[in-house]
């Protein structure tokens, strides 16, 4: 009688895992979210590097209004379907025999990277008591402390990896392949530029920023990118060519085509005066139309108004959470802030070219054309009366497809007010200032007795921001 | 002697005879023949049986003593089935059940058994998902129990049968959202002889954990001793959209009053005002814009509805059969709609020798549906808002004629982005396709060795399985390549009851009856299904046909064993008193808790008969009272910390991604924590009432106050995910639902002419508050809609309905944005509890000769509901009342916030009125399409007429009606524009209601009827 009720054990399901299938399963989660309707797009317009075309395009109302599903399923992401799973994937790999230090440490530098990354959307966020069994409600960290976690836990897993271990992920690690060098040099990395968000309100990181500039080991060529790809197969594609496949429409050809995106002012106004070669990679203008022509974030487009380009969207195109240009521009910043290191506008100029010709390439622009463009076009710091200023915006317009990373460099690009570009109130957003942060998500502002009341407006901003 | 029921003269076997003041008796034989041995001294016979007048009579030295029992119409001497297939008078339950006739059911037929119900018992709610054709329809008996849901349990002659409502997992496109409805509307409404619904524990608790929720206990019908009969039941209907949207017919499409063809709205220029140009329509000809007013009417045509069941049946001393054959036949309202639906049953009994009776009920079902349609939102399929999302410029004819290209066979869309698809290329190419084969039936034994012992064996099977498949056909808008959907499930239910009774007079006044039983209740559920996509050929479903195919599947099993005793005792038959005891063994929760006990005891009184009350006014009154506590178990597989491969990832929009990834495969940890030492869930209900009947029988009032609470609850907690868990096993919360069920009969008019009207009325007041939630915790989600939509429960309130709402200053003012002019929302809040306040049901019956005539009016009060589609027909500028302010200056009645944080009255105008819908009717604001969910209905009406004996007299036809028979027929009264406010988006098995999002419409009926008897 007994076993004839022992019938309560899952058939489908194991109670043993290998870390590698919970680490790609995070990771697949963690760039479908970057790239899906809840993380790009509400981030994209509310940040204004892309428009939305009133409602020609996309729609009003999404602009501050972000809905809470997509804070929902945002955070959903970075703390259960990926966080958790690179949580047990560290716990399998550590209590494997022998430990598998590798597989650990690269769950680490993921985890610690999309710790940074929620809390440059939400600023204070739960961290030291996430993922323990036994804490029903963790606390919500500072934001100071979950950047300093963030940079210890990557400490931890840069001290963790072993190069010559053949213990590691490595086919199922879809960006490096299981590289441990890349990974160690993507670490320190994001260990930088989390110092370079810290350094404004906390000055004492800038001999960390100068200690790491001297150290070296970042990324440093686009090999070494953080790029995770999507395919141009069914169920396979970047989200955002899919949210277009399936709802924006498609041309006489049967070619998915963008109706929703549009090019904003806030970016395109800056190319054109830059001359910038990417405008044509950037953008796409309607057949019959001349010149490249943008909007202002929630402005009405038309049959006139240049889309976001269907190179951007297309199928296979790879969500990028780190570049080398991208570590290029943080440097010269550092070396024209003299951030840790002596002001040298001079270095800062050739990292800041260097960078812009990276830029440049990655999009597809021929080397001599980059080098062209670089050499003869592009303004030179020592040829600007604003250098930091210069690389803030040149920072700005490389990110426009990296929408969360383009609105933490727009929010520390200067103290409220002056800040790279300069972005106003969209027309229907309600009063009271820019977006600085995504209110907490409702499930977990009301079902955390420790999330923070009153719940700080999506006006207000985090630690990090002047 | 013989005992004869007086008014046929019938003989009347298994009636109680007693010498009077001994305990000396016998029963009367199958021919109603009885022979006693009157002791010394006595000299009075007491008969009784159940639903006569106890009758005495005296010996006086004759041999031979004939009675005539005549019914006793005095007392309620209804006998209505209860738990585990015990059957008891009316007048001794401690508790409320209501039994419904099959008669009451087939008066105008339902084709979902359970709707048949609504409006009709007393603390029941049916609530319609959707006019799907098969639709699913939820039942709540008395309010929601438990955070997970309540469902009710079904059961048909003693076997537990499935009511489930399994949704589409893994499918693409947000194909989940189509209706297959519930499973108990398989049931053949013509099989059905009686419903008695169990409401409160006391009633249900022999049944346990299965039944926390209440019990619909089914009895079908048998065929009778006599001659044999053969019934013919047959029903036409026409269906037809109970509610159309009212729609503007005065402007165009496009933004801000400029026309575009890219636009499926109605924000274009005024029509009127354009007639000296022309514009291209979405065939791309030049044409001077006019409005189709009827174009989203006629897209939808007269559905058909035939209904033909045939039984035969008869009987004998020994045994009986009936042998019915039912066929559903519906086209649907829309075109390449319909559901067929085939039920055969036997039920046949036998005994033998007296002692042995053996008894079968066998049914076989079976459905298949064709275009059930796609709801919801996120799929290229959802028909609802492609077809009142039609510009009023779009001739519907013109559509009609003009979907598919054909020379290229390629879509031809609405808009030149080849956005919106064209609904005929939704119902001619990707119609939905599914079907239900189901077998259930049991087997009875029954052996009396002994007159006062019974020994019986009750052992049934539940078994069917169900295909679905869903088709988008290449060329698709949203999904161009194609793809489809294909899914099995099984479901199979085993019972088996084992149950000894004994019953004895202890002396002529004290009746004992103790029951013993044993139970076993095994479930298995089992999926598989394969999503494919980007299809080679078009038109071929196979997956090798398609480059992408994931598989998914899923099984989970469940069995209780139980042990169960009932004691009943009667005094004088006026006083009852029972006690029962469970204890079950649950599969599915830890070892050392699985086991669990829980009593019942209940008391009836009829003190007009222990108080001999002689009044004309009161002819009957009883008083009643129970207290019971069940238990239950948890879902399976709640306990182990286990890893599962993944089949897809999230993406935003439906878009979800598939697993191998790059080739790769996924795993995941748990969403649940689990929990290793959870403990059954417990539920304590008390009940009081009173059953009255005055002035001849011409009133009947029952009225029940009861008060359940359902604690230790067995839930996912939704837990704050930065625990990295989406939920937390546990035991936890509580769920009150107290209330009272008032139950009116009324024979106003009762005369010697024949001429009858009685009017059946039943009220209910359900108050639920949770209760017990952990510390800290205020509130949780029972069910997410979307955009923050949610349905929860928060501490000391009924469960709610949660969104964004608009910000009021401390008057309650809107605020409005100085800029703008629209109003600024706030996120979270709640905006009204989904429960309504009170339910009523009215139905009255006239009578006169051979004519019938009824109707049933059904009420809601109270509640609220938020309509996606009236959201999305407004936002659109679709809905009539978007025209008003168009082209003037409006100013929002409300406030702006200054700077200092005072209030000043608004006086900036909204910029358009586009903007203004567009903001109030955005899917991200709930409250602007929050209603109330009040209703006042015409459920049913049939008139009907039986024929004169004499006409038939020369025919074979034994007797023949002639009806007319409506359903649904009139919205009298709601507070909803556009729609019927009976739709629940989130289906019949979800604890979610009180939201729709394009939904289905309901439909009206209308037809005739005719039965036959031969």
């Amino acid at each position: 009688c007994e076993s004839y009720l022992d019938v309560n054990t899952a058939p489908y399901a194991s109670t043993k895992v290998e870390p590698k299938l919970l680490f790609n399963y995070a990771t697949t989660n963690w760039a479908a979210n970057r790239a899906g309707g809840d993380n790009y797009i509400s981030v994209a317009l509310a940040a204004q590097t892309i428009a939305s075309g009133g409602n020609y395009g996309w729609g009003k109302g999404d602009v501050y209004d972000i809905s809470p599903y997509s804070t929902g399923n945002t955070w959903k992401a970075y703390y259960a379907t990926a966080g958790l799973n690179l949580i047990q994937a560290i716990a399998e790999a550590e209590k494997a025999s022998p430990a598998n230090n590798n597989a650990a440490a690269q769950a680490k530098i993921e985890l610690a990277t999309m710790m940074y990354e929620a809390s440059t959307i939400w600023g204070d966020i739960p961290f030291s008591e996430s993922w323990q069994g036994d804490i029903a409600y963790p606390a919500f960290d500072s934001q100071k402390s979950v950047f300093e976690q963030v940079i210890a836990l990557l400490d931890e897993a840069i001290v963790q990896i072993d190069e010559s271990s053949p213990l590691k992920i490595s086919d199922y690690d879809l960006v490096y392949k299981g590289d441990m060098s890349k990974w160690k040099s993507f670490a320190k990395s994001i260990k930088f530029r989390t110092y370079m968000v810290m350094v404004d309100k906390d000055p004492s990181v800038a001999s960390k920023i100068g200690q790491m500039l001297t150290e070296g080991g970042m990324v440093s060529s686009s090999a070494a990118n953080f790029a995770f790809p999507f395919f141009n197969s069914p169920d396979k594609e970047n989200p955002r060519y899919k949210i277009l496949k399936r709802y924006s429409g498609v041309d006489a050809k049967g070619n998915v085509i963008n109706t929703f995106f549009f090019a904003n002012n806030n970016v395109l106004d800056y190319m054109k005066q830059l001359e910038d070669p990417r405008i044509s990679v950037y953008f796409d203008k309607p057949d019959d139309v001349t010149t490249y022509n943008g909007v202002d974030s929630e402005e009405e487009a038309d049959a006139e108004t240049a889309t976001v380009s269907m190179y951007l969207y297309r199928a296979d195109a790879p969500e990028v959470v780190f570049s080398y240009q991208e570590q290029l521009y943080l440097e010269a910043e550092a070396y024209a802030r003299g951030l840790g290191v002596g002001q040298d506008i001079a270095k800062a100029n050739e990292l800041y070219k260097k960078a812009t010709k990276e830029a440049l390439l990655f999009n597809g622009i021929g080397a001599a054309g980059a080098e062209s463009y670089v050499q003869n076009t592009l303004p030179a710091l020592t040829a600007v009366a604003n250098p930091v200023d210069q690389i803030h915006l040149m920072q700005w317009i490389d990110l426009m497809d990296r929408p969360l990373e383009a609105w933490t460099q727009w929010r520390r690009s200067g103290v409220e007010g002056s800040e790279i570009p300069n972005l106003t109130q969209p027309q229907g957003t309600p009063a009271g200032g820019l977006i600085r942060r995504w209110v907490y998500p409702p499930d977990e502002a009301t079902s955390n007795p420790n999330s923070p009341s009153p719940a700080p407006r999506f006006t207000e901003k985090t630690w990090f921001d002047l | 002697g013989k005992v004869t029921d007086r008014s046929n003269g019938d003989a009347l076997p298994g009636v109680a005879v007693l010498v009077k003041g001994t305990t000396v008796g016998t029963t009367t034989s199958v021919d109603g023949t009885y022979s006693i041995s009157l002791p010394e001294g006595s000299n009075t016979l007491v008969f009784r049986f159940i639903g006569y007048a106890v009758m005495e009579r005296n010996v006086d030295n004759a041999s031979v003593v004939n009675v005539a029992l005549g019914v006793d119409t005095k007392q309620l001497q209804e006998v209505v089935v209860t738990a585990v297939g015990i059957e008891r008078e009316t007048k001794s339950l401690g508790y409320a059940a209501t039994k419904v006739e099959g008669e009451e059911l087939t008066k105008a037929r339902e084709t979902n058994v359970v709707n048949g119900l609504a409006g009709k018992v007393s603390g029941v709610r049916i609530t319609q998902s959707s006019g799907s054709l098969g639709g699913s329809s939820k039942v709540v008996i008395r309010g929601t129990n438990g955070f997970e849901g309540s469902n009710p349990l079904f059961v048909i002659d003693g076997l537990p049968i499935s009511n489930s409502t399994p949704s589409n997992s893994n499918s693409p496109s947000g194909n989940a959202s189509v209706d297959y409805g519930n499973r108990a509307g398989d049931i053949n409404p013509d099989d059905i002889e009686s419903m008695t619904v169990l409401k409160g524990a006391a009633a249900t608790a022999l049944y346990g954990s299965r039944a926390k929720d209440g019990a619909i206990i089914i009895t079908t019908k048998r065929g009778a001793e006599g001659k044999v009969k053969v019934t013919l039941n047959s029903s036409t209907r026409f269906d037809n959209v109970l509610r159309l949207p009212d729609l503007q017919n005065e402007y165009a499409q496009g933004n801000y009053g400029q026309y575009n063809i890219r636009n499926t709205n109605g924000w274009g220029p005024k029509i009127s005002e354009v007639q000296d140009v022309t514009e291209k329509n979405f065939l791309g000809e030049d044409v001077t814009l006019q409005a189709y007013p009827d174009n989203v009417k006629d897209f939808f045509q007269t559905g058909m509805t035939y209904m033909n069941n045939l039984a035969f049946e008869g009987g004998s001393k020994e045994g009986d059969f009936r042998l019915s054959v039912g066929s559903t036949n519906q086209t649907g309202i829309i075109e390449n709609q319909s559901l067929d639906r085939y039920n055969v049953s036997l039920n046949a009994g036998r005994s033998f020798k007296d002692k042995l009776t053996v008894r079968t009920n066998i049914n076989y079902v079976q459905t298949e549906a064709e275009g059930r349609p796609v709801q919801s939102s996120n799929s290229p399929n959802i028909l609802t808002s492609a077809i009142y999302g039609l510009p009023r410029t779009v001739d519907v004819n013109q559509l009609r004629d003009n979907w598919i290209d054909p020379v290229t066979g390629e879509q031809i869309a609405l808009t030149p982005d080849k956005t919106g698809n064209n609904p005929y290329w939704i119902i001619n190419r990707n119609n939905n396709e599914s079907d239900v084969k189901r077998a259930y039936g049991n087997v009875i034994l029954s052996y009396k060795p002994l007159s006062w012992l019974t020994l019986s064996n009750n052992a049934g099977l539940d078994v069917y399985t169900e295909n679905r498949f869903n088709k988008t056909s290449k060329g698709t808008f949203g999904a161009l390549q194609g793809e489809f959907y294909k899914a099995t499930i099984q479901n199979q239910i085993f019972n088996n009851d084992f149950i000894v009774t004994a019953e004895r007079d202890i002396t002529p006044d004290f009746n004992i009856k103790a029951m013993a039983g044993h139970n076993i209740y095994a479930t298995e559920v089992s999926s598989q299904s394969v999503t494919a996509t980007n299809l080679t050929i078009d038109g071929l479903y196979d997956y090798a046909n398609a480059t992408s195919t994931v598989p998914g599947q899923g099984f989970s099993q469940r069995r209780i064993i139980g042990v169960w005793g009932d004691l009943g005792l009667s005094y004088k038959e006026y006083l009852f008193l029972n006690v029962t005891g469970r204890n079950d063994w649950s599969s599915t929760l830890p070892v050392d808790n699985r086991s669990f006990f829980y009593p019942s005891v209940s008391a009836g009184f009829v003190f007009t008969d222990a108080l001999n009350i002689q009044s004309s006014v009161l002819d009957y009154g009883k008083i009643r009272a129970s207290w019971a506590n069940v238990g239950s178990g948890a879902n399976p597989y709640s306990l182990d910390y286990v890893y599962n491969p993944a089949t897809s990832y999230f993406v935003q929009y439906s878009l979800s991604g598939t697993f191998p990834h790059g080739g790769l495969l996924g795993f995941t940890a748990p969403r649940t924590y689990p929990n290793f030492n959870l403990k059954p869930q417990n539920q304590e209900n008390i009940e009081f009432g009173a059953d009255f009947r005055f002035l001849d029988n011409r009133i009947g009032l029952g009225v029940t106050y009861y008060d359940t609470k359902t604690s230790n609850q067995i839930v996912s907690l939704d837990v704050p995910l930065s625990t990295g868990y989406f939920a937390r096993t546990v035991n936890v919360g509580a769920v009150l639902n107290k209330g009272f069920e008032v139950d009116l009969r009324l024979n106003p008019i009762r005369t010697s002419s024949g001429f009858d009207w009685t009017t059946d009325v039943n009220f209910a007041r359900n108050v639920q508050s949770v209760e017990d939630l952990p510390e800290g915790l205020e509130s949780y989600g029972l069910a997410s809609g979307w955009s923050g939509l949610q349905i929860k429960a928060e501490d000391g309130k009924s469960f709610g309905l949660y969104g964004t709402a608009w910000q009021r200053d401390p008057e309650g003012n809107f605020i409005i944005n100085a800029e703008t002019g629209l109003r600024e929302v706030e996120q979270g809040k709640r905006l009204g509890s989904i429960n309504p306040d009170w339910t009523m049901g009215v139905n009255n019956t006239f009578s006169y000769k051979g004519v019938n005539l009824g109707f049933l009016v059904d009420i809601r009060k109270g509640g609220v509901f938020y309509s996606g589609t009236v959201a999305s027909l407004r936002s659109s500028g679709l809905a009539e009342e978007t025209l008003e302010n168009r082209g003037s200056i409006f100013i929002d009645r409300g406030v702006n916030k200054t700077k200092d944080g005072d209030f000043v009255p608004n006086t900036t105008p909204v910029q358009s009125m586009q903007d203004f819908w567009g903001r109030y009717s955005a899917t991200a604001n709930t409250e602007g399409n929050v209603f109330d969910a009040s209703y006042v209905k015409l459920r049913e009406v049939r008139v009907s007429y039986i024929l004169p004996k004499a006409w038939l007299d020369k025919t074979f036809i034994g007797s023949a009606e002639l009806g007319i028979e409506g359903r649904n027929l009139w919205i009298i009264h709601s507070n909803v524009p556009h729609i019927d406010p009976e739709s629940n988006f989130f289906g019949a098995g979800s604890v979610g209601e009180g939201v729709e999002f394009n939904t289905m419409p309901t439909t009206r009926t209308l037809g005739f009827n005719l039965r036959l008897t031969l």
